[in-house]
């Protein structure tokens, strides 16, 4: 490593504080409208085709939701302009924390460490009120 | 190893200038191109950086490389046409069998994954860059060149120029170019459908500059206007934590190891998604699992081309 190779490696950084710069300037990340139930299943159905929901639990704010299916729990939370899934067993996504309108979920996944979502309470109510577990 | 004369460095200029021309055209509607903040920012400093984590091996790749030409069967001269021609062709054979590899074989998908981490595919993309390619050894494989006879700068000229080449066509400013150019050579729109999450699409496409190598071993997979690309992987990143994005396939390896050691080939050299109760997806249960979903009906593309079931089953 030479002197010219530590002043490309800064010349480069610069470059790349300016694309990202005008790449906020732009605004042309995808549109993205907060989740509603229809949206949230349609996601849910890309990303697992095999599962059929038996509840789902849209974020207040549209950013995320949780759905059951037997003894799985799909997840669906935004990230930037798009959204991640996983699925969990149930019973972790019933243990996740509760606090301030927000569950925090351990997806236990490196890849995707934890999943906020903002929802009225938790656990959840099924549609008779019974709860969902 | 870096030879006197490197292309990608020669081209950084053309690469950043593109970017911005890209974003600019797109923020003015001229061409299709989508670019979110964090995903650009997370694109551009795994590129910036993974130059700086290549330095490590640098010197081990350069060394076995010149070592084995010392022992080499032929002498190729760097100043014949001939001898350009074929590192071109062997070179580019070369780089499909790695990159196929790099999809099918955890270890290599490791160090790959992060170019393909993105859900966005634009011209940045290009620029996420594996930082611990350098470690998977996948450099090896280029070592049978120098062993012809070829010398290790031409190869390493060469695999630049390769490089290069698959910056362009990481856009979807670009539909389609003329059949002649989309049947021989790599293209935008073949590589959308490589970097797309779709099981249709999933591990085809492995080209470099010549997609003929894809048509020749049966991973070639057109992209069709009825089923537009989903980019990313089968399992996207739920951060922009670049050490996760980085690290996370070696990190998950690793805790794979730990949990079960006695499966420890099939968590090194199975393939991505491999479990030892098959419990996790891998490319080819997601293929199977979306062929049955799809049942024997073939595509309206896949109909004008005459493909019979059995044919498709094949291709995809």
């Amino acid at each position: 490593m030479n002197q010219a190779f530590f002043i490309q490696l800064a010349v480069s950084g610069v470059a790349v504080a300016a694309m990202v710069g005008l790449a906020a300037w732009a605004n042309i990340a995808r549109p993205v409208q907060p989740l509603d139930e229809a949206r949230a299943r349609q996601l849910l159905a890309e990303e697992f085709p095999e599962r059929t929901l038996e509840g789902l639990w849209v974020a207040v704010d549209g950013l995320g939701a949780v759905a059951k299916s037997r003894a799985m729990a799909l997840v669906l939370c935004r990230l930037g302009d798009g959204y991640v899934a996983r699925q969990i067993p149930w019973a972790q996504a019933l243990a996740a924390s509760f606090k301030d309108g927000r569950i925090s979920i351990d997806l236990a996944d490196v890849a995707a460490p934890r999943a906020v979502i903002a929802l009225d309470a938790w656990p959840p109510k099924g549609p008779q009120g019974e709860l969902a577990a | 190893m870096k030879a006197t004369i490197d292309p990608v460095t020669l081209a950084t200029p053309f690469f950043i200038l593109t970017v911005i021309l890209e974003i600019v055209l797109a923020r003015f509607g001229k061409v299709e191109a989508r670019y979110e903040t964090k995903d650009t920012a997370t694109s551009l400093t795994m590129g910036l950086f993974s130059t700086l984590s290549g330095l490590p091996v640098a010197g081990l790749s350069f060394a076995a490389a010149v070592w084995i030409y010392q022992h080499r069967l032929f002498d190729i001269p760097m100043t014949a046409v001939w001898a350009w021609v074929a590192v071109f062709l062997l070179e580019d054979l070369t780089y499909y069998w790695f990159h196929r590899i790099s999809h099918e074989r955890r270890v290599w998908w490791a160090a790959h994954v992060n170019h393909h981490s993105s859900q966005h595919y634009n011209l940045s993309t290009a620029l996420r860059q594996t930082w611990t390619g350098g470690v998977a050894g996948t450099w090896a494989l280029w070592l049978p060149l120098s062993f012809l006879g070829f010398p290790p700068a031409m190869v390493a000229i060469q695999k630049g120029v390769s490089l290069v080449y698959q910056y362009w066509i990481h856009t979807e400013a670009i539909r389609r170019l003329p059949g002649w150019f989309e049947a021989v050579m790599n293209t935008p729109s073949h590589h959308r459908v490589h970097h797309a999450r779709n099981p249709r699409y999933l591990d085809k496409n492995y080209a470099g500059i010549l997609i003929v190598w894809d048509r020749l071993f049966g991973t070639f997979q057109p992209e069709l206007d009825e089923e537009p690309c989903r980019y990313g992987l089968v399992h996207n990143l739920g951060t922009f934590n670049i050490l996760r994005v980085a690290f996370h396939e070696w990190i998950g390896i690793a805790a794979d190891i730990v949990r079960a050691p006695r499966h420890l080939p099939g968590w090194v050299f199975g393939p991505p998604g491999w479990s030892p109760d098959g419990s996790r997806d891998t490319s080819a249960s997601l293929k199977a699992a979306w062929q049955a979903r799809q049942g024997a009906v073939p595509s309206a593309p896949e109909r004008e081309a005459g493909l019979l079931p059995q044919q498709r089953q094949a291709e995809t």
